[in-house]
């Protein structure tokens, strides 16, 4: 597969026309990658996830295609609740959504087109970081497109964004690496939400690397959601750099098809700075999910939540690997984490690897982990006032997704969620 | 409506109901006093359909064998058990649940689903009858509610459900006087010719708001006494060592 991608990589830089300021750097990034290949479970980061081994068998060929489908049509938004669209297409921005102005309250460049209307650096991403991530390395290297977005200082987003990631997977095109890159300026508030869905009939491998910078004082909702199928796979690299009195909010769905791993690390810089991260599992026919955590907490005073419930059936796996980290500095850290999971059949596998590492010795940090199955005293109370077991089994799965759920802030997003959880379980016999 | 011949039932081969027969008319309210250990929850438990019982026996609930019913069904054909300890289920909304469980069994009866306003309607009004706090319904089912609240909510469930027969598993323990008005309120109202009850308790208090036709006396797996309203005062005077 490593050659494979060699192959494609000489194309690649052959026909993807802007180019980098530095484009050596994607070589030796291409170089990197090359050296370690893709991450196995010797890696200890990759231990319950073996990478090279869920690739090659979900993906026969590795492919990237350049070509910009202009015929994109796509009605199946969100209908749920108003609000701004971006449309990426097979890894392409498509000026089909929102038109941007000062009014809305933010600036924003696309690499491609920025690259051809020879935007300045101020699209942040185009520095390409080094860095000793296999599948960070990769997406260096391939780096097709993406969004880098500054909120206007003061400025509260009345409704959120909504990023459409569509891809239609063919054999001739199903790999795509995207990064987005925010700023959140000063006493700025945004509410967004990745939505990636294949819509095509072959799997895709989508490798994205998400920064995001919030600003003082300033409040900023992440909602992740995927509708992948049984072979697609999913990376997503996030990092999130907190200043004074911030607040970050993250939510993770994970009920999609094929594999997807979720690699966040939140770095608390400020005093006062605080992150949210939850998620919720519900993996059904071999499929395969993880969410890794690192919080740094790097100054006094700095707080952080994490819950994360997983359902598991059909011989699906599970992951959460969560580490608490709290430099010397950070005295008064408010660390919670935890993670629970229902295993609904023996197949499935649950690994769990909650870790703290602390060095400060005033603070407050907990964190739990529980496996198990479905309360069989609950299902009878509730098989007592009628419900069959299958209805039974139903609510307390609902229920118990249901309590990560209520965790997040902006009403119409968890409403909308609420009604996916529902539609999922129904599905989920 | 109920008649329990024989009946015992063992867990781990120690036996907890040991030959009990009891005949419950329509329309009558038993009452089950019994010591700690003497086998009222047990019973509860087996009439509802709770596993890990080995049984031998019989009991015909509403000329069935109920023990062909399963524990759904058996709620469908209107036997109702209030918990002793009722569940906490996280995550769970009252207000659904119970109107998941009062369409689960309106559907199997053939009944028109209730839709969510009508439901409200409903409940908000029972509620209120019962003198039981709306702001139950919002919250979790059960999960941080008192002892007294859980026990509220048994019996806001079952003026709900409307059963043929309701079984109330020491539903009185641990309430004030209060709360304790509020069962015996829920048990009184549903009172009809044809309505039947059973209530086991440890204490005559609760009797005395409801006035059992019957009180039997449980000891060592079987009623060991059966009486009316006296049995229990003398109970209530004397203890259990005395039968």
């Amino acid at each position: 597969m490593i050659e494979e991608l060699n192959k494609n990589f000489e194309i690649f830089r052959k026909t993807y026309i802007p180019k980098l300021e530095d484009e050596k750097k994607r070589i030796e990034a291409f170089k990197d990658f090359e050296k370690s290949g893709f991450p196995n479970k010797k890696l200890e980061d990759w231990k319950f996830s073996d990478f090279s081994s869920i690739i090659s068998n979900k993906i026969e060929n590795i492919k990237v295609s350049l070509e910009r489908n202009k015929n994109f049509k796509f009605e199946n938004f969100i209908k749920d609740f108003d609000h701004i669209k971006i449309f990426f297409f097979n890894g392409f921005f498509v000026e089909k959504g929102e038109k941007f102005d000062e009014k809305k309250g933010f600036n924003y460049v696309t690499p491609y087109n920025g690259f051809k209307r020879n935007f300045s650096k101020e699209g942040g991403f185009l520095i390409l970081p080094n860095s000793n991530n296999a599948l960070e390395s990769l997406n260096n290297a391939f780096f097709t497109d993406g969004l880098s977005i500054a909120t206007k200082k003061n400025f509260e987003f009345k409704k959120p964004i909504v990023i459409y990631n569509i891809f239609e997977g063919s054999k001739k095109n199903n790999f795509f690496n995207n990064k987005i890159h925010f700023v959140i300026s000063e006493n700025s508030k945004l509410d967004i939400m990745i939505y990636n869905i294949n819509i095509g009939e072959e799997p895709i491998f989508f490798n994205l690397k998400n920064t995001f910078y919030l600003k003082k004082n300033s409040i900023f909702k992440l909602y992740n959601l995927s509708d992948f199928k049984k072979n697609d796979v999913h990376y997503n690299f996030g990092r999130y750099f907190l200043e004074e009195n911030s607040i970050f909010e993250n939510f993770n769905n994970c009920y999609s098809g094929g594999f997807s791993k979720s690699d966040l690390v939140c770095s608390l810089n400020k005093e006062y700075s605080s992150c949210f991260i939850n998620g919720v599992m519900l993996s059904q026919d071999q499929n395969h999910h993880e969410i890794k955590t690192l919080i740094n907490h790097n100054e006094k005073n700095t707080k952080s939540y994490q819950k994360i419930k997983s359902v598991l059936n059909h011989s699906s796996k599970g992951v959460f690997q969560g580490k608490i980290k709290v430099s010397p500095e950070a005295q008064k850290t408010d660390g919670y984490q935890l993670s629970k999971a229902l295993l609904l059949d023996k197949n499935s596998e649950f690994d769990s690897k909650p870790e703290l590492e602390i060095y400060a010795d005033d603070v407050k940090c907990s964190h739990g982990s529980t496996s198990g199955n479905l309360d069989e005293e609950a299902i009878f109370y509730l098989m007592s006032r009628g419900l069959d077991k299958y209805e039974a089994k139903k609510l307390l799965i609902k229920g118990f997704l249901t309590d990560a759920i209520e965790t997040i802030t902006n009403n119409e997003i968890k409403k909308y969620f609420l009604n996916k959880l529902e539609n999922n379980i129904n599905e989920h016999r | 409506m109920l008649e329990i011949n024989n009946l015992s039932a063992k867990v781990d081969k120690k036996t907890i109901l040991n030959g009990l027969s009891l005949k419950i008319k329509p329309g009558e309210v038993h009452a089950i006093m019994g010591p700690n250990g003497s086998g009222k929850s047990t019973l509860a438990n087996v009439l509802s359909g709770k596993k890990g019982y080995e049984i031998s026996g019989k009991v015909n609930y509403d000329d069935k064998d109920l023990f062909e019913l399963a524990i759904e069904e058996r709620a469908h054909r209107g036997l109702f058990l209030a918990f002793q300890y009722p569940l906490e289920i996280p995550g769970v909304n009252t207000s659904n649940f119970l109107k998941t469980s009062l369409n689960a069994i309106r559907k199997s009866n053939g009944k028109k689903q209730l839709d969510a306003l009508e439901f409200l309607k409903i409940v908000k009004q029972k509620a209120s009858e019962l003198k039981i706090d709306e702001k139950i319904l919002h919250r979790q089912l059960n999960v941080g509610f008192s002892g007294g609240e859980k026990k509220k909510n048994e019996i806001l469930q079952m003026s709900l459900i409307e059963p043929k027969m309701a079984i109330l598993d020491e539903t009185d323990s641990g309430l004030d006087i209060d709360a304790l008005k509020i069962v015996a309120k829920g048990v009184n109202a549903l009172r009809n010719k044809k309505r039947s009850f059973l209530i086991i308790t440890h204490y005559q208090r609760l009797l005395d708001y409801i006035k059992p036709d019957f009180v039997h006396v449980l000891m060592k797996g079987k009623i060991a006494k059966s009486g009316c309203m006296e049995l229990a005062e003398e109970l209530e005077k004397a203890g259990y060592e005395k039968i």
